[in-house]
């Protein structure tokens, strides 16, 4: 993504939409129908189902809240537990908006907010330093929208399409979502982020056991800490400056 | 309040309000990060934190969902997820621009894996 191919903010808004037209896309339809068929095979209805990769448009809260909803969990319980699955909205949000510069930051930003997704951060987190500042909130909204629209057909279509699929080719579109985000762990470049990916990627299902409502926001706070402080210590050890790591980088980039 | 208490999943309207709600609860972390985000200069050790915490939350959530999955991935024994997920993370690692390559292996390898398993 270049200054060329985003002369304006309409051909910006254009190229995020093109850059969700494929991988990005797909994950999102591949979750949403492994989570429609989750909806159909624990009783809740067509619409219902549907309705929550609309408003909710998040999926491991809506896995939360329709295994909860199944185990006969009461509205309060399902609610929180959902609402604390998705406590990483507010970091995530945090890294992303500060990049968009502050003139474009009008109350439209509170729409827009509702297509932060893992998705659409991760692919953020690597495209934003290639566009102009002033291009970043059109080509996020243009990416954003694609990926929440290619959502709601597939969570319909996983809901209808549910039983009629080998179980097996279940399983891989369902793994589909989780491995997209494990594989985009590999391009992120700081060794501050690093060394938190992997102390909360190796903490989080420790964690998990012993409190699953409360895991990721330990995992996050704690463990994000942790690695906040060790990359600090590190480079102060080393008299190193930059936070970019040295020994971490690939030749390939 | 009490409302919510009494809200049941079992009922139509209950289920609704449920989801509208936690998607209220789910929004509001988006929001609330629109609301702060002014207060955050990027680059700052502040900006840099919230990155740490954002990268881990991330992180133990998506090893979560693979490690210790609720669904349809909890029928396979979690060593065929390790493979499937390996062998993508290898291409991935070893590949320039492996990613599509990648997600084709470690999806169709699941779907393999759960079918001979």
């Amino acid at each position: 993504m270049s200054t060329a191919i985003a002369p304006d903010n309409r051909a910006a808004f254009r190229a995020g939409c093109r850059a969700a037209l494929g991988v990005p896309a797909a994950v999102l339809l591949a979750g949403m129908i492994g989570f429609g068929a989750l909806g159909h095979a624990n009783g809740l209805g067509l619409g219902v189902t549907t309705a929550s990769s609309v408003f909710i448009y998040a999926l491991p809260g809506q896995v939360v809240l329709v295994e909860m909803v199944a185990l006969g969990a009461s509205g309060a319980a399902i609610v929180i537990a959902t609402a604390l699955t998705a406590a990483r909205f507010l970091p995530m949000t945090l890294t992303l908006v500060p990049q968009i510069p502050a003139s474009d930051r009008n109350a439209s930003l509170f729409a827009k907010a509702h297509f932060i997704s893992m998705t659409s951060w991760a692919v953020m987190m690597r495209e934003f330093h290639h566009l102009p500042p002033e291009r970043r909130l059109a080509y996020f909204t243009g990416f954003g929208l694609v990926c929440w629209s290619a959502g709601i057909p597939g969570t319909a279509l996983g809901y209808l399409i549910a039983g009629h699929v080998p179980t097996p080719i279940t399983m891989g579109l369902v793994l589909l979502n989780p491995l997209f985000f494990l594989l985009s762990f590999v391009e992120v470049r700081e060794q501050s982020s690093r060394l938190a990916l992997w102390i909360g990627g190796l903490s989080g299902p420790i964690v998990y056991q012993w409190s699953p409502s409360w895991s990721i926001l330990i995992c996050g706070v704690v463990g994000g800490t942790i690695a906040f402080l060790l990359d600090a210590s590190l480079r102060g050890s080393r008299g190193a400056p930059p936070s970019h790591s040295v020994h971490h980088q690939r030749s390939d980039h | 309040m009490e409302a919510l208490l009494t809200l049941s999943p079992r009922s139509v309207v209950g289920l609704w309000m449920i989801v509208l709600l936690a998607a209220l609860g789910t929004y509001a972390w988006r929001a609330l990060g629109v609301m702060l985000a002014g207060r955050l200069t990027q680059g700052s050790p502040v900006f840099r934190w919230v990155s740490c915490v954002t990268y881990a939350m991330v992180a133990a959530l998506v090893v979560r969902i693979i490690v210790l999955p609720v669904g349809v991935l909890a029928q396979v024994p979690l060593s065929y997820r390790l493979l499937a997920s390996g062998s993508a993370l290898a291409i991935m690692w070893f590949k320039k621009d492996g990613l599509p390559a990648a997600i084709v292996t470690g999806t169709s390898m699941m779907a393999l894996l759960a079918w001979w398993g």
